[in-house]
């Protein structure tokens, strides 16, 4: 039984540590912020969002995966429902932007300051 | 360090791993380095499809395919429409000094925290052969379980998509005596 | 639980009452809708558990919190004035994401598995954008949409980030499971800790408080009046609360680790909210820098573990809601006095002269403004009052001493409001309110005089 168990198990989950699952989470969500902070693309910034909740949803299926549990997978589809809503609202204030000022450049925007 | 004999002990699995890595890192560079935002759209759905290869090595083949499905068919193809919709050409923006030092010094700091919680956590994690279920990625324990314990959020989301919904549709509606475009 | 059932529903009623007679039931049936939803929060009433598989957390404090809401989402919707600052109003729209807001809000102050809070904080974020960016052709409002939804976003990532490192340590999503771990003494994985300081981040950037605010007062100035009120008020205290479950709840063992991060930000708060509100010309943005010093304030009430910190954050968040509700209404009520370019003015000079005009007007401002300074006899001192009881202890007596110091600079810049009131004025003609909201600015007023007289009759009842 458990021979047949162990068989079954995944070789990625056998032969690379949690750790280098985490590593690569981690450095795709900082790849995510850095876009964030260098970028003034409103598309790309969002575009960069994206990558931080894919960083997240590849944590929590390494996190699943390993300890066997399925909870943060079914988490993981509410996070891909969530993201859906959040593009269709998103797009939805950057063409409404667009129509406005012809630009779609954050830094345009500065009508607001103190 | 003997870097040669490292690369001779690797078996197929640990290959597969740092080659699909590497694609996904490439992809997510090319997303937040290219000028023009098509170019972003498809690095952007590379990554998508070697991370829906990382979830199929680790027997969550569901997830791979609604990954694929879901991001790389619906999200990102609204988001390319977009791109041709407003018709964007490259941009020649400069990217500031500040905000790179304030960039860097974030992400030092995380990617530093980060590696010590990994090494520290290496000891403790270790996949027990006897209570490890194979058939935690299949659609039938998802299934279950999101139609069960996780039915009242399952739920709630319909609201958050109506919102998006109405949102969406009031924000993008062209109102009398707007321009055309 | 059950709000949050009825409002789904009542939301989607909405949408479509607005195609009948031009929508003008939507404003009365949200009215009733939501007083309905107050009603049916009592049917759990002394039925404490978790309910829908360990999802909801259903107990009288909850359901008291979940009034609160509701009520003040009454509050809001009554002096909503059919949304005339708005060029394109979609009324029916605007009141569904109102409702289907509130499902969020209640859901982030009853959750008890972190993908509610996720959802809750997803819910009333997604509205909220969407009602910032109302007013679809003014440009203030447009930069305020687009900011506040991609930092908003942004901020969703990090407390994602969060979670999912807490699941990494512990194994599940339950705040119990949470707390079952870290009680049982063995050494905490690395990972509990990133993710708490994630999830903190998240909701602090929720929350508007320093050093992660600058989004607040370009948002607060660019959004249409009514919904700046309804981001100040809903969203705070349903995220104060999500930050009490999760702090108090599920990580009290880690509160060492928590109590040095949340110190930090209540110092940057409570100075840079109070600083930089003395220098405002604009009423909305002056509230806005305030708001962000009483979110300081708020998570003060949140830095010891005590019996009494969810009584003091109540209190807090009653009186603030209270004072909050008549000072934006007043500026609501007064938005058609002058304009310019087509713009309702919002700078604090728009008060010049109220007294004589409207001694209503005036009176409701004037008791907002001391309560919001924390003047005794007024909501306001004693919300400040048993925040800082909560929080005096050794540890971080300094940072008392900081938030006393501060309130009397908070004083300074709440009198420039009232002194202009006072201040003589070219026009003379007198201002006429709508009835609705004399009642409304009635029951604020007096519910801010009756906490500030008799504190008991609400801390004593929680």
């Amino acid at each position: 039984m458990l021979q047949e168990n162990t068989a079954l198990i995944p070789d990625m989950i056998k032969q690379i540590p949690l750790v280098n699952y985490v590593l690569l989470a981690s450095i795709l969500f900082v790849i995510g912020i850095v876009g964030v902070l260098i970028r003034r693309n409103a598309l790309i910034i969002f575009m960069s969002i994206e990558l931080m909740l894919n960083a997240v949803n590849l944590l929590l299926v390494a996190f699943s995966a390993y300890n066997s549990d399925p909870n943060g997978q079914v988490f993981v589809f509410f996070i891909m429902a969530v993201a859906a809503a959040e593009v269709a609202v998103g797009l939805a204030i950057i063409v409404m932007i667009y129509r406005n000022i012809r630009s779609i450049d954050i830094g345009l925007l500065n009508k607001l300051r103190g | 360090m003997d870097i040669l004999g490292l690369l001779k002990n690797m078996t197929i699995t640990h290959w597969s791993f740092y080659i699909v890595s590497m694609l996904t890192l490439f992809g997510a560079l090319g997303t937040i380095m290219s000028k023009n935002p098509i170019h972003s759209v498809i690095y952007l759905i590379l990554t998508f499809f070697s991370l829906s290869a990382h979830y199929i090595m680790l027997n969550a083949q569901f997830l791979a395919a609604v990954n694929i499905i879901v991001y790389a068919g619906a999200i990102m193809v609204l988001f390319l429409f977009v791109v041709m919709f407003l018709n964007l050409r490259e941009e020649n923006e400069e990217l500031p000094k500040n905000s790179i030092l304030i960039a860097a010094s974030i992400v030092g700091g995380i990617i530093g925290i980060t590696l010590i919680a990994a090494i520290r956590q290496t000891q403790i994690e270790k996949v027990n052969p006897y209570s490890f279920n194979t058939k935690t990625g299949l659609v039938e324990t998802l299934g279950s379980l999101l139609f069960n314990k996780y039915l009242l959020p399952f739920e709630l989301v319909s609201v958050l998509f109506l919102i998006a919904m109405a949102g969406a549709v009031m924000l993008g509606k062209r109102e009398k005596g707007e321009r055309h475009f | 639980m059950y709000p949050i059932l009825f409002l789904s529903f009542s939301g989607l009623i909405t949408l479509f009452l607005g195609f009948f007679q031009e929508g003008k039931w939507v404003k009365p049936a949200t009215i009733l809708f939501l007083a309905i939803a107050s009603i049916s929060a009592f049917i759990d009433w002394n039925k404490p558990g978790a309910y829908f598989f360990n999802m909801l957390q259903v107990n009288n404090f909850n359901l008291l919190l979940s009034l609160v809401i509701l009520i003040t989402a009454i509050l809001i919707v009554a002096i909503s004035d059919n949304f005339k600052e708005i060029e394109y109003a979609h009324s029916a729209e605007y009141y569904a994401i109102m409702q289907f807001s509130l499902v969020g809000a209640i859901m982030m102050t009853n959750f008890q598995s972190l993908i509610m809070l996720f959802l809750g904080v997803e819910i009333l974020s997604v509205s909220m954008y969407v009602l910032t960016g109302t007013d679809k052709r003014n440009l203030r409002g447009n930069e305020a949409a687009i900011k506040y939804f991609l930092l908003g976003a942004f901020a969703t990532g990090i407390l994602l980030f969060g979670i999912a490192m807490i699941y990494g340590g512990v194994g599940a999503f339950e705040i119990d499971a949470i707390s079952g771990t870290l009680a049982s003494n063995q050494a905490q994985s690395l990972f509990l800790y990133i993710g708490l300081v994630m999830l903190l981040i998240g909701l602090l950037f929720k929350l508007a408080a320093a050093p992660f605010h600058f989004w607040t007062p370009d948002v607060y100035e660019g959004a249409p009046t009514i919904f700046t009120l309804f981001m100040a008020t809903i969203v705070k205290t349903a995220v104060v609360f999500a930050l009490y479950r999760i702090l108090h709840q599920s990580f009290q063992n880690m509160h060492l680790s928590w109590s040095y991060i949340l110190a930090g930000c209540i110092a940057l708060s409570l100075i840079i909210g109070n600083l930089s509100a003395v220098k405002q010309i604009s009423f909305k943005r002056m509230l806005a820098f305030s708001s962000i010093s009483h979110a300081g304030f708020l998570l003060l009430g949140l830095l010891h573990v005590s019996k009494t910190a969810d009584k003091s954050l109540l209190f807090y968040s009653v009186s603030y809601l209270l004072a909050s509700t008549s000072a934006f209404g007043v500026l609501l009520a007064l938005k058609n006095e002058r304009t310019e370019n087509g713009r309702s003015n919002e700078n604090i000079s728009v008060f010049k002269g109220l007294a004589t005009r409207s001694p209503f007007l005036s009176a409701v401002l004037i008791i907002s403004m001391l309560s919001l300074a924390g003047i005794p006899l007024t909501g306001g001192f004693w919300s400040k009052f048993y925040v800082l009881t909560d929080a005096a202890n050794d540890q971080f007596f300094y940072l008392i001493v900081l938030a006393l110091l501060l309130t009397a600079v908070g004083v300074y810049y709440y009198f420039k409001p009232i002194i202009t009131v006072f201040e003589k004025s070219d026009i003379q003609e007198a201002i006429t309110i709508n009835p609705i909201f004399k009642i409304i600015f009635v029951l604020t007023t007096l519910g801010t005089l009756v906490l500030g007289l008799f504190p008991d009759l609400l801390y004593g009842m929680i």
